[in-house]
């Protein structure tokens, strides 16, 4: 589904973030990205969602390789990649409802949804995706109201009406309570086995990955040091990765 | 000679050495301050001397003054229903001021918002026009406007609506260039196209500021109104310059009442609004 071929990606300077970057996620799949900060995990979401262009390599998304596409072909192709972030991105004074059925905007352009307005059977839909993350109660309730975990998991519920075959997860837990940070990877986990959909998750909570990634991925100064089904995954490789951080 | 000058200037301990500096730097700071403070007062007494400001006038013009309220005093409530249609000129003239501000504003602040301005250029001419019809005072528009038009509420209207033109797009712009884009960038992101953008991201974020902002004009408007009566621009301002100039001090007292009415009501309905949509 999502292949990234020798992926690199450097600053103006020449200082490369990604170095020959290599990575596999089929559907159904939960693939968890570990390493320190400034180890290039974000940048690689960020490569692949094309809100930064490579230097060099390819991704694939079946049969794409969107480093080759621009304008209106990177549009569409967009559309089947979702990303959630950190900070749940939220119009706040939207309804939930209304937040989620926007992830749907890219599938519909006509005259109402240019003028502000949103196709009922996408509203309809998106009552049914907040209902996969468990917030149908709050479908009317403003945005700016819920919690963290809420947030995110309307952002989730947005990213699913999108309608996405991969999803991109930039440290979804990162300001959220413990029990929090297991629903939503509890419900990634799920969203990946029942929608089919190609998960690709940066954190930093080691557990977490130990608990729900399929596999877990090690990167160092921006390449791969393992790439490993969760069970293969030795403690101290993955504290290698961290050695040095701080230094 | 100046060798050993240079090596005894090396033994000077550095303690010394940075006590010097300080004094020096204390005797530079305090000279700063003096000069300052000499050009404070010299702005101040200069005013004074430009305005020809004279206090003895004022306790000498007591009596003038007096005399004035006395004349003024009481209102003449009779004239009460002659009142009414310039008051309503007045209101209108700022209501249309207002909406013709807001709706030609709007898209040159979109122009002129450095975070989605479509290009260098439309941002710098938008800049420009923006900053023209807001250095250009609305009295002045509205002699210009009286020129064109004619006399009449028309005029005023049109130098409300020009002058608010320079003020909303100000505010419109920098309220766009001070929204959270994190948002806008999750809905680029999902493949929206930017109109889609536009209407689904920006404009509910920015909307309830940019009603604020229009109420507060439309406040702003009712006061510069009445002015603009003195230049032609119709309204209550017109028959009040009238009343002044024919020495009806009664109906200039109603005409005031009435103004301080119009002026109090916009200016708490305009702040119960803005409130709300807080």
């Amino acid at each position: 589904m999502l292949r990234v071929r020798s992926l690199s990606v450097g600053y103006p300077n020449g200082r490369l973030v990604l170095d020959g970057f290599d990575l596999n996620v089929e559907p159904g799949e939960l693939v968890v990205v570990l390493g320190g900060n400034g180890s290039g995990k974000t940048t690689l979401l960020h490569a692949i969602a094309r809100i930064l262009r490579p230097s060099a390599g390819e991704i694939w998304l079946g049969d794409t390789d969107l480093c080759a596409l621009e304008g209106e072909q990177l549009r569409r192709a967009r559309l089947e990649l979702a990303m959630i972030s950190q900070h749940p991105s939220l119009i706040r004074r939207n309804s939930v409802l209304t937040n989620v059925a926007t992830g749907t905007l890219g599938r519909h352009y006509t005259l109402q949804t240019a003028f502000g307005g949103l196709p009922r059977c996408e509203l309809d839909a998106a009552y049914d995706h907040l209902a996969l993350v468990g917030l149908e109660h709050l479908a009317e309730q403003r945005a700016g109201t819920l919690s963290g975990g809420q947030r995110q998991r309307v952002s989730i519920a947005r990213a699913l009406a999108q309608r996405p075959r991969v999803l991109l997860a930039d440290e979804p837990i990162a300001s959220l309570d413990p029990e929090a940070s297991e629903d939503i990877m509890r419900l990634l986990q799920r969203l990946a086995r029942t929608a089919r959909l190609a998960v690709l998750c940066v954190l930093h909570q080691v557990e977490l990955a130990y608990s729900y990634a399929d596999r877990v991925v090690g990167v160092r100064d921006g390449r791969v040091v393992f790439d490993l089904p969760r069970e293969q995954v030795s403690r101290d490789s993955v504290h290698r990765l961290y050695i040095g951080e701080a230094a | 000679m100046s060798a050993d000058i240079a090596r005894a200037e090396l033994r000077v301990p550095s303690s010394a050495r940075t006590s010097n500096t300080r004094t020096w730097g204390g005797a530079v700071t305090l000279a700063v301050r003096c000069v300052l403070t000499l050009l404070g007062v010299a702005v101040v007494v200069q005013t004074f001397i430009v305005v020809e400001a004279r206090p003895s006038d004022l306790i000498t013009g007591v009596h003038g003054m007096a005399d004035l309220i006395r004349r003024a005093v009481p209102p003449d409530f009779s004239k009460l229903p002659s009142t009414i249609w310039p008051t309503v000129q007045t209101v209108d003239i700022a209501l249309f001021g207002t909406m013709v501000g807001v709706v030609l504003a709007l898209p040159l602040a979109i122009l002129a918002a450095s975070n989605i301005t479509p290009s260098r250029f439309a941002y710098y001419a938008a800049r420009g026009i923006i900053g023209f019809t807001r250095a250009v005072p609305d009295l002045v528009w509205a002699l210009l406007f009286v020129t064109a038009v004619g006399l009449g509420p028309f005029p005023g209207g049109l130098a409300l609506g020009v002058h608010s033109v320079g003020m909303l797009g100000r505010l419109f712009a920098e309220t766009i260039e001070q929204m959270d884009m994190a948002p806008i960038h999750a809905l680029e992101l999902t493949g929206a196209r930017r109109i889609q953008v536009f209407t689904h991201g920006i404009v509910p974020t920015i909307l309830p500021t940019l009603l604020g902002i229009s109420l507060y004009r439309l406040d702003e408007n009712i006061r510069s109104s009445l002015v603009l009566g003195f230049v032609g621009g119709g309204g209550i301002g017109f028959q009040l310059l009238t009343a002044m100039n024919l020495f009806q001090y009664q109906e200039v007292s109603l005409l005031l009442i009435i103004i301080f009415v119009i002026v109090l009501g916009a200016e708490r309905l305009s702040a119960a609004l803005r409130e709300r949509l807080a």
